[in-house]
């Protein structure tokens, strides 16, 4: 713990934020896709935690308390929706959902 | 204090057309009640707001919405007794055609959307009413613009009303760009638009003709005066309580209270203009409503024909009578439109004047009010018409021969088409199927008559000296006494109003086109449309057809082909590759370089 | 050197987001992202910060992705993606170096961390302003400076509910 750095952690956080946008970018099922936006706010969420940490105020994690609770109202709306567009296009490929573009 | 109450007058009929409008638009019953309780409760508001105000009292208050350097624009009330005076005529007039509407348009399916677009009207003739200045006037001006446009258009399903609020929108629209020309112009002279400032900026240094000429457009399409008279006519195709609001208490009462607010802006060219065009219009449409078949549109005309008396009035140099005449016209003109709907409703919708007859055993109440309601349009003494039509008659008598003609040429055609209209619908016998199962209509369609018919139109001449604050809109107590304009007056009520009934009485169908063709198609023929049909189809479609032949076989032809093809349609496809493909996936790659880029800028890294 | 705990952990998070970005299988995918999800819960733990660490594996690992799972399922959309050339799986492991080389590079050359805290995290102490573990200073905080984001994040759950409601009707053909 004592050679672990806040620059340690925010690579970490960095890297896993990295990671979730390259799968919205790369993949194509709707339902990875959200769970990757979710490892882009988890991320966030460690970058704060630490942040907090090392600055020693409280700050930062209740933000963090604050993130999960709008990510769960995100989810809950989020899923509801992919579930409507399924009902009503059959497929949950964001490739076949281009209807804005032809 | 009083503030406060002028907050719930605005408000309330707004609270109730969103109530209406956003809840209640399945169940019609629930917002009619809501829409004609706030009808009722703002008018005794009203009331109590005309009877408390003292002669010379002004209420004002105004707030800053937004300051352009020097300049701002406020938005506020100011009332004094005018107002006041105005605010009851058009709440009054306002709730009784709300409850008429209530029996009119029970059998509607969409009354919900009605009755909030009747209370969103009186929200937005009561916000120019109290408007402290132009541009507050202005915003509530396209708001009355608005809902009458929705109003006129509640049948949108037939084709006929669809047009006939488009016209009126549009039409609408050629004025008010006046109206906000004219508002600049206040602006860039006086640096305000606000009435009191600007009444003493005016008094220092008098408008010029140009700022009365264009504030005029704006009356011009509002109040219908000619020659943007013509969507009033075609209006008809909206309700009837529509029509009685629009004609009686609304719309075309802005006009003529705007320019009594604003009458020392303008100058005597502008009134001439607007003394000739009103009296021209008001015998010319007078005589055209001897020649129409519809009911409501023989009464539209009469409405010009009013519309012009007042235009008059203000050229004479006398708002106050022009004031006068709109609020005795709202009343027995509600009368009349309220009464043409108890008709319509009793024949089954049948609106030709031709097919009725006989109604006066049938609908007795309807007739008796509608009579009452005619003769004080047609001026009969001490009824309300008489107060304002004689004073006015008057004042154009001392002003010259050729006016005082005009006017001499409205009162005898108003009493005319009266008598013709009483002697086609009440009197002789049943022309068709519909009039002879004519029916008398639901009480709460006969109140609104009887009060507004049988007690306004009578009394309201009388009643309109008793509130304090009322006192000086009559420049002197109207007594009767004989002169040109009396004389002019009794003359053409026996002359016009009897022999209407007599020569109407001589045929079976309309004894004028009888007798002479050639006169009544000239009357029925509606010249300005036509012009303006023959303006577009002949003068403005050749050139947009040129303009266009310009743009595609020049612009794009030889330029757009020749000259700018390779470029913009290189880029075109280059963007169309690059960011336009259609997927979410590569908007979120760019999304995602942006942002790496703009932070690294925001770092100072590039 | 750091932490190795930190270590282990960063590892297990990194490897379980890889999976969860490459697996071609959604419920592969949701298990990733599950362990995922612990992993960061983990360094929660080692932060000192104990309460969020169970919060998120309640409510994240716990609640969320079954939510996750749950539609998986119902959609049944389990079947593989279609394959797609190595040219494409090439274009993306090139889109991730990319974007991580730059998330990298920001962090390293920003040269603000050093100003912002020190090398070590301060020792924790009993004042209630400062970083503390307990649960009990969340909510004095949250009942007192932070009131108002508490009942917007109330309102907030609430408009999703209702939201999540509409959503989930049978759409009506004139609605």
């Amino acid at each position: 713990m004592e050679h672990t750095t806040l620059a340690h952690h925010l690579l970490l956080a960095g890297l896993l934020f990295t990671a979730g946008l390259a799968g919205v970018i790369i993949r194509r099922n709707l339902l990875v896709v959200y769970m990757c936006l979710e490892l882009m706010l988890a991320a966030a969420t460690l970058a704060l935690v630490a942040f907090s940490r090392f600055n020693n105020t409280m700050d930062g994690a209740i933000l963090v308390f604050f993130v999960i609770t709008v990510a769960a109202a995100e989810v809950a709306v989020g899923l509801a929706l992919i579930v409507a567009l399924y009902r009503r296009t059959g497929t949950v490929s964001s490739d076949q959902l281009n209807t804005l573009c032809d | 204090m009083e503030t406060n109450l002028l907050d719930w007058i605005l408000f309330l009929p707004l609270a109730s057309a969103v109530i209406c409008g956003l809840l209640f638009r399945q169940s019609g019953s629930v917002a009619g009640v809501i829409s004609i309780g706030s009808a009722i409760v703002n008018s005794i508001l009203a009331l109590s707001l005309l009877t408390h105000l003292q002669a010379g009292d002004t209420i004002a208050w105004s707030r800053e919405i937004c300051r352009f350097g020097e300049t701002s624009l406020t938005v506020g009330y100011s009332v004094d007794q005018y107002s006041a005076l105005m605010l009851f005529v058009v709440t009054f007039v306002g709730a009784w055609i709300h409850l008429f509407s209530w029996g009119y348009m029970r059998d509607d399916s969409a009354r919900g959307r009605y009755f909030a677009g009747l209370s969103l009207f009186m929200f937005s003739i009561l916000g120019i009413v109290l408007a402290n200045g132009l541009v507050m006037t202005f915003i509530f001006w396209e708001l009355v613009g608005f809902c009458s446009y929705m109003l006129i258009a509640h049948y949108f399903d037939k084709d006929f009303a669809a047009a006939a609020s488009k016209k009126a929108f549009i039409v609408n629209r050629i004025g008010d760009l006046g109206f906000i020309l004219g508002i600049a112009a206040c602006l860039s002279l006086y640096g305000t638009t606000d009435f009191d400032t600007l009444k003493v900026a005016v008094a220092a240094k008098p408008a010029p003709a140009l700022v009365g000429f264009l504030l005029l457009g704006g009356f011009i399409g509002k109040s219908a005066q000619f020659p943007l008279h013509v969507w009033l006519t075609d209006a008809m195709a909206g309700p009837t309580p529509v029509s009685a609001l629009i004609h009686a208490a609304t719309m075309v009462a802005a006009g003529v209270f705007l320019m009594a607010r604003i009458f020392f802006l303008l100058h005597p060219d502008v009134l001439q203009l607007c003394l000739w065009s009103g009296a021209a219009m008001a015998a010319l449409a007078g005589l055209c409503a001897l020649a129409q078949t519809d009911i409501k549109k023989s009464l539209a005309y009469s409405t010009l024909a009013h519309l012009g008396i007042m235009g008059a009035a203000l050229g004479l140099g006398h708002p106050e009578l022009a004031l006068l005449h709109m609020a005795m016209h709202a009343c027995f003109k509600a009368t009349l439109f309220l009464g043409a709907g108890s008709i319509i409703h009793g024949c089954h919708h049948e609106q030709d004047m031709l097919q009725m007859g006989g109604l006066a055993r049938k609908m007795p109440v309807t007739f008796a009010t509608f009579l009452v309601a005619s003769l004080s349009n047609c001026a009969v003494p001490f009824l309300a018409g008489w107060y304002s039509k004689d004073a006015i008659l008057e004042a154009a008598h001392e002003h010259g021969v050729l006016v005082f003609a005009l006017l001499s040429i409205a009162a005898l055609a108003t009493c005319l088409y009266s008598g013709r209209m009483i002697r086609l619908v009440f009197m002789g016998e049943a022309r068709s199927e519909a009039s002879t199962h004519a029916h008398e209509s639901p009480w709460t369609m006969l109140l609104p008559l009887i009060v507004l018919g049988l007690g306004y139109s009578v009394f309201a001449g009388n009643y309109i000296g008793i509130p304090k604050a009322s006192v000086s809109v009559l420049p002197a107590p109207m007594h009767f006494h004989f002169g040109a304009a009396s004389i002019v007056g009794l003359g053409s009520l026996i002359f016009g109003f009897f022999g209407a009934l007599w020569f109407y009485g001589r045929s079976k169908s309309d004894a004028l086109r009888d007798a002479s063709p050639a006169l009544y198609g000239a009357l029925e023929r509606r010249w300005m449309d036509n012009l303006y049909d023959g303006y577009v189809t002949r003068v403005q479609q050749p050139l947009v057809d040129a303009l266009a032949f310009i743009d595609l076989a020049l612009i794009n032809g030889i330029g757009g082909k020749i000259l700018g093809a390779g470029i913009p349609a290189g880029l075109g496809a280059l963007s169309r590759r690059l960011f336009h493909t259609g997927s979410a996936r590569v908007n979120a790659a760019w999304f995602a370089i942006g942002a790496l880029l703009i932070t690294a800028l925001l770092l100072g890294i590039l | 050197m750091p932490d190795p705990l930190f270590v282990f952990f960063a590892a297990l998070t990194l490897g379980a987001a890889g999976l969860l970005v490459l697996s071609r299988n959604a419920v592969t995918s949701a298990m990733g992202m599950i362990l995922a999800l612990v992993g960061i819960a983990a360094e929660f733990f080692l932060l000192d910060a104990y309460f969020l660490g169970v919060l998120q594996v309640l409510v994240y690992a716990g609640a969320v992705m079954v939510l996750f799972l749950f539609i998986i399922m119902l959609l049944n959309t389990d079947k593989p993606e279609t394959k797609y050339p190595w040219i494409k799986a090439a274009g993306g492991l090139a889109v991730f170096l990319f974007l991580s080389a730059g998330v990298v590079a920001l962090i390293l050359h920003s040269g603000a961390l050093d100003k912002v805290a020190g090398p070590t995290p301060p020792e924790l102490s009993n004042n209630p302003a400062e970083f503390a573990t307990a649960a009990k200073a969340f909510g004095r905080l949250l009942y007192t400076k932070y009131m108002l984001p508490l009942q917007m994040a109330g309102l907030l759950l609430l408009l999703a509910l209702v939201g999540v409601v509409n959503l989930s009707k049978d759409a009506k053909p004139n609605a």
